[in-house]
């Protein structure tokens, strides 16, 4: 089966599991001969999140690694709830205890969020590698562009309260090298900050790197058609955004997006 | 289910639990700057002195603190209260900066170095009605502003910095002596000093100097010491300042308006966008266009300047904030918001105070935060390296931080806990 991938975005409370994918018509016109693609996944969404999956086809997981290699960030809309602790920071793990949130006050919410974002921000930098006495590393902080461009631990790059109406709040994080229990443990510190508990109702990724909701297609879009505009669609942003990241190294994965690009423009 | 449903409920703070207020120290130890006894002296012997401070320390103090002031190598605190005991003080005493602190071996004698945050007596008229509101520390010289009984001055007045005629070979250590100054035009609101002279703001907007005037800044129009508060005039006269700063040599003051006037030292260029001259011995208006400024400090070197809109600018010389590049301006540059938080995702970020150390730098920002930058004397900056900062940084405290003080190699920070 052929198949050109693109952007998923998953049912809202069911993850994205297996799925079969549409048949196209390229084998029959080429006379018959199959061609295998190989379909390549983006960074992980595990069982309990949903959101938008990111995948890669033929060629297009050689831009994958490269989006890779970017270390740009995620962004999630997280529930949470105030009120118990649970085993495995979820709403739907095991109850370890409950805990009075009636002296929670959003205000007391925001200040927990700062400092997180304070001595991420830190983090950030530390794991940059950059010499923070040049006048690059200067540079650089201004434009926000310092991150790690190798192995780091999670980093929350930004974190704010969109809702808040007790018991449940929603925060929106912005985010590097995560997983996504790594945000629900958050939720579950954030909890005990506030002197309560807290356990992760949601999570749900609204943007990976240069991909956002608007760029996902839905399951009822998952046909031949909608994926190869969709991949079409995001071509340019891609490779704007690799050429500005990795600028320097080799670009021969580009040089043939340009050539196919061209191509396709042309017929 | 059922069993979540009967699993009991704790409390772990009530909807009344308020945020507990707090001191944190940090930078050169020995001094006893830092009021941490078992940093100089550790209370375990195996233990070793500790010389530096890096990070954050909590302080414990009797009372709630609304006021600090770093010192060269000392810290006065002060509280608002009503008690007998307002005004505590810490480090080198030599000068008896921070009063007569009886010995305990040695009743008649007084100590050079004091270890923990010890009471200061004030000779007040009313000592249970009266308030400190504000203390500053200069090199040698401690100024306490009250609310109804003037300003009280100690330690060393060479150059008359404690606003008192200057007694030739007079002996500074195990002094009793403390000043009291009440001739102004109206109250004083403000006390500053700086390192060998003293300035005062009053309510009506005009402002005195003592003290040194070899660079020019008593900004009295010559460059003797002199010995009694004395009303600047020059450009600031009939101006209505309300805000003064120094710690060097080198003054700004802030006008209603949001004017800015300097004097004192300008080797360094802190005036230069006025004259070529070095020292100027009167208040001079410095043209800037930057916006009305809201609130201005003086380092050693370099100064810094908080407008109405919220932006930072800095001049002068030194590690000023804009990368290694930036050495020396005459003419302030501003220092990009982004450096202290920011961003399209938190448009709302202002830097609502500034401070200034002699070589450092401090930015407060109204979501609480510190941020830091300059030269990291003895781990003074508080970011737990060692390495100078050459652009705002953050410095990790666990609280909301509601003011600063910075000296020359410590600084002192007032919180309030999150919960």
């Amino acid at each position: 089966q052929g198949v050109q991938g693109s952007p998923f975005a998953g049912p809202k409370k069911r993850a994205w599991t297996g799925v079969s994918l549409p048949t196209t018509n390229h084998a029959a016109r080429e006379g018959g001969m199959r061609r295998d693609l190989k379909i390549g996944a983006g960074h992980r969404l595990d069982v309990k999140a949903s959101g938008v999956f990111v995948l890669g086809i033929g060629d297009g997981n050689k831009l994958l690694t490269d989006l890779y290699n970017c270390h740009l960030t995620k962004v999630y809309t997280v529930g949470g709830l105030f009120g118990k602790a649970t085993d495995d920071f979820s709403d739907t793990g095991k109850l370890v205890e409950k805990t009075t949130f009636d002296h929670i006050t959003r205000e007391k919410l925001e200040r927990i969020l700062a400092v997180i974002q304070g001595t991420n921000h830190k983090a950030l930098l530390m794991h940059s590698n950059i010499d923070m006495k040049t006048q690059e590393a200067y540079e650089l902080a201004v434009k926000g562009l310092i991150r790690p461009m190798g192995k780091s631990p999670p980093i929350i790059t930004a974190i704010r309260c969109l809702q808040f109406t007790l018991p449940e709040f929603q925060l929106e994080i912005q985010c590097l090298h995560e997983t996504q229990q790594y945000l629900r443990k958050i939720v579950h510190e954030i909890g005990l900050e506030l002197k309560s508990s807290a356990v992760c109702t949601q999570v749900r990724r609204i943007r990976d790197g240069v991909f956002t909701l608007d760029d996902a297609l839905l399951r009822t879009q998952w046909n031949l058609q909608s994926i190869q505009n969709a991949i079409w669609d995001c071509q340019l942003k891609v490779k704007t955004e690799i050429e500005k990241t990795l600028g320097h190294q080799d670009k021969s994965h580009l040089h043939k997006m340009d050539a196919e690009m061209a191509q396709t423009a042309d017929s | 289910g059922e069993a979540e449903e009967a699993a009991p409920v704790f409390q772990y703070a009530g909807k009344a639990a308020k945020r507990k207020d707090r001191v944190f120290v940090w930078g050169f130890c020995y001094s006893g700057a830092l009021g941490v006894p078992s940093f100089v002296k550790p209370d375990v012997g195996w233990k070793k002195p500790r010389r530096i401070q890096s990070t954050p320390y909590r302080l414990e103090t009797e009372e709630k603190i609304s006021s600090a002031a770093c010192g060269y190598g000392f810290t006065l605190l002060s509280s608002k209260t009503t008690d007998i005991t307002k005004v505590w003080g810490m480090g080198l005493n030599k000068d008896s900066q921070l009063g007569f602190q009886r010995s305990i071996r040695d009743r008649t004698k007084g100590y050079e170095y004091v270890l923990e945050p010890s009471p200061i007596p004030l000779p007040l008229e009313k000592p249970q009605q009266t308030r400190v509101l504000q203390v500053s520390c200069g090199r040698a010289h401690s100024l306490i502003l009250t609310d109804s009984e003037g300003v009280f001055t100690m330690g060393n007045n060479s150059y008359g910095q404690c606003g008192r005629t200057v007694v030739e070979d007079e002996t500074y250590s195990e002094s009793h002596l403390i000043h009291q100054l009440k001739e102004f035009d109206s109250r004083v609101v403000q006390v500053v000093c700086g390192q060998d002279h003293s300035l005062f703001r009053t309510k009506k907007g005009a402002v005195y100097a003592c003290g040194w005037g070899a660079d020019g800044q008593t900004g009295l129009g010559h460059y003797n010491i002199t010995s009694v508060p004395t009303k600047l005039r020059g450009d600031i006269a009939g101006v209505n300042i309300i805000q003064i700063s120094s710690y060097g040599d080198c003054c700004l003051a802030v006008s209603d308006e949001g004017d800015v006037f300097g004097w004192g030292n300008s080797e360094y260029l802190q005036l230069a966008s006025v004259t070529e001259t070095t020292q100027v011995n009167v208040p001079r208006h410095l043209p800037f266009k930057i916006g009305k400024v809201k609130e201005a400090a003086c380092g050693g070197t370099g100064n810094i300047v908080l407008t109405e809109e919220g932006n930072v600018f800095v001049w002068g010389y030194g590690i000023l904030g804009k990368g290694p590049n930036l050495i020396e301006t005459a003419v302030p540059e501003m220092i990009p918001p982004s450096l202290f938080g920011c961003s399209d995702f938190n448009p709302d970020i202002r830097v609502a105070h500034i401070r200034c150390g002699l070589s450092q730098f401090a930015a407060l920002t109204n979501r609480g935060e510190l941020f830091v930058w300059g030269k990291n004397l003895r781990g003074c900056l508080g970011t737990g390296r060692m390495e100078d900062q050459y652009f705002p940084w953050r410095v990790t405290v666990p609280g909301e931080v509601v003011d600063v003080a910075c000296g020359v190699d410590h600084m002192v920070s007032m919180v309030k806990s999150f919960t």
